[in-house]
C-alpha cells in the first residue's frame, strides 16, 4: 500500500483539466483503465474522469456522431448499423473480448501510447475523426491524424473529452484485422477503408488508414487517392490499393509477426475492409 | 481513498489507493473466489460483474468502482444452499477439471445468459474469448452453458 494517494477524483471538465494543469507531467487522465492498470504506474497522480457524468455520453448531431471520451468498445460495438460508421463498430466488435471491451473507453484507445495495435484509432482515422480537446483556456478539436504525432507532446492540461465523426450518408466503410486464432488477441495488421461513393457507385474520396503495421496507426495517402473514381465494388482495385499502402508502411518487428509478414497481408486486409464498406461477403 | 461499492449485495467500504486493482479488493480483503491468474487481462479468472457486465478485476481501479455494484462467484449461491443452473451445468457436463479458470468463467456465462436466453454454440464460445481454460479444451464448458440455457429459469 501506497502512502501517497495515486488518484484524485473530479466531477467537471473544468475541475479535470485545472487538475492536470497543476499536476504537470506528473498528471495523467484515468479513463477506464485497462492500459494503464498494466503500466508502471508510481510516478504518476491518476485523475479518475469517472465521475464526469458527460463524458460518458454518445450521441448524434445531425450528420456527425459526437463520442464522449468514456464511452466504451462495447457501447461503439453496439452502433446501429450505418455504413458510414460500420469501421467503427466492426473495430470495436473485434477487439479484445468482453471483460475488456465493457471497460475500456474511446479515448483511452486512443492516447495509449505505445499502442500500435490499438483497434479503434485506424477505423477512426479513415472516418475522419476529430478529438476535441479542453484545457484551461478553453476547447479545441484537431483531426484525429494531426493529433496523434503530436501525443507525447500535448500541454499539461489538455483532455480528450470527446471523439467526433462525420457520418454523411454517402460514405461507406469496412475494417478487418488478422489474428493467429479467431479472437481476444491484438491484431498483426488492421485495415480500415472508408469512402464517399457517388450515385452511381464511384469512390468521389477514400481514405484508408493501417493499423499495428507501423508503432502508430496511419493513414496512407497515395492509397488512399488510388482508389478516386474507382468502383467500390472492383474489389481488385482496393486490393491494389493495399499494395500501395503496403509500400507506404514501414512495418515493425514483433513476437507475433516478423516485420515483412506484416506488410506483405495489407492487401488481403485492405480487399476484406473494403468488401465490407462495398456491404459484399468478404472474398 | 475511501471507496464505497456493493458486494454480492452487501455494502462495503474500504480505505484503498485508487489504482489497487478491484481483484485486491474483492479477493484479499473480502474473501470471494475471483483469482489472480495473468494479471494483466487476458485470462479471465479474476473475472467478476460490474454492474451486471463481466470485467476483468484485476485491470479496474478500484476509484472506478465507487457507488457500483460488484458480484463474485459467491452472490451465484448460498453456502449450503443449491448451486445455480450454471454450476449446476458446468458440474454436471464435466466442465470443472482443476477449477482454476471456473469462477470467472461462471460469472462471464452468468452475465450471458442474463443477457440472452439462448445463446447459440458460436455466441457462447465468442463470450468466452477472455477466460482461459487449460484442461477442457472449452468443449464441456460450451456444453454446459447450452445445457444451462435450457433450464427453466
Amino acid at each position: 500500500m501506497t502512502t501517497t494517494e495515486s488518484t484524485e477524483r473530479v466531477t467537471s471538465i473544468q475541475d479535470a483539466v485545472t487538475l492536470l494543469a497543476r499536476l504537470g507531467e506528473r498528471g495523467r487522465a484515468l479513463a477506464g483503465g485497462t492500459w494503464t492498470m498494466r503500466g508502471e504506474r508510481d510516478a504518476h497522480v491518476h485523475v479518475a474522469l469517472g465521475g464526469i457524468a458527460e463524458l460518458g455520453v454518445l450521441c448524434r448531431d445531425g450528420d456527425t456522431l459526437r463520442i464522449g471520451a468514456l464511452v466504451t468498445h462495447a457501447q461503439l460495438a453496439e452502433l446501429p448499423a450505418e455504413p458510414a460508421t460500420e469501421a467503427l463498430a466492426e473495430a470495436a466488435r473485434r477487439s479484445a473480448f468482453p471483460q475488456v471491451r465493457n471497460v475500456a473507453t474511446i479515448a483511452g484507445n486512443i492516447a495509449a501510447a505505445g499502442f500500435a495495435e490499438a483497434d479503434l484509432v485506424p477505423a477512426l482515422l479513415a472516418c475522419g475523426a476529430r478529438v476535441e480537446l479542453a484545457s484551461p483556456t478553453g476547447t479545441h478539436a484537431m483531426a484525429l491524424h494531426e493529433y496523434l504525432p503530436l501525443r507525447g507532446s500535448r500541454p499539461a492540461g489538455e483532455l480528450i473529452t470527446h471523439v467526433l465523426v462525420a457520418a454523411p450518408p454517402a460514405r461507406r466503410s469496412g475494417f478487418a484485422r488478422f489474428t493467429v486464432r479467431a479472437s481476444g488477441e491484438y491484431p498483426i495488421v488492421s485495415v480500415a477503408v472508408a469512402a464517399e461513393v457517388d450515385a452511381d457507385g464511384f469512390v468521389r474520396s477514400a481514405t484508408i488508414a493501417v493499423g499495428s503495421v507501423e508503432p502508430v496507426a496511419k493513414i496512407c495517402p497515395v492509397a488512399s487517392e488510388s482508389l478516386t473514381g474507382q468502383r467500390l465494388t472492383d474489389l481488385d482495385a482496393i486490393e491494389e490499393a493495399g499494395r500501395i499502402a503496403a509500400r507506404e508502411c514501414s512495418p515493425r518487428d514483433g513476437l507475433d509477426a516478423p516485420a515483412w509478414y506484416r506488410t506483405a497481408i495489407i492487401p488481403t486486409l485492405t480487399r476484406r475492409a473494403g468488401a465490407q464498406a462495398a456491404g459484399k461477403d468478404r472474398s | 481513498m475511501k471507496v464505497s461499492f456493493v458486494l454480492n449485495g452487501r455494502s462495503l467500504e474500504v480505505d484503498a489507493d485508487g489504482m489497487t486493482p478491484l481483484l485486491t479488493l474483492v479477493r484479499e480483503r473480502a474473501g470471494t473466489g475471483a483469482k489472480l491468474g495473468c494479471g494483466e487481462g487476458r485470462c479471465g479468472a479474476c473475472t467478476v460483474l460490474v454492474e451486471d457486465q463481466p470485467v476483468a478485476s484485476c485491470l479496474y481501479p478500484a476509484v472506478n468502482v465507487d457507488g457500483k455494484r460488484v458480484r463474485s462467484v459467491e452472490s451465484l449461491a448460498a453456502p449450503d444452499g443449491p448451486l445455480s443452473a450454471v454450476q449446476d451445468a458446468l458440474l454436471a457436463c464435466g466442465g470443472v477439471q482443476c477449477g482454476a479458470c471456473i469462477p470467472g468463467i461462471a460469472m462471464t456465462l452468468t452475465a450471458l445468459l442474463e443477457k440472452e436466453s439462448r445463446p447459440s454454440a458460436d455466441r457462447v464460445r465468442e463470450e468466452l474469448t477472455g477466460n482461459l481454460c487449460r484442461c477442457t479444451g472449452y468443449h464441456k464448458i460450451v456444453d454446459a452453458a447450452l445445457a444451462a440455457s435450457e433450464e427453466p429459469a
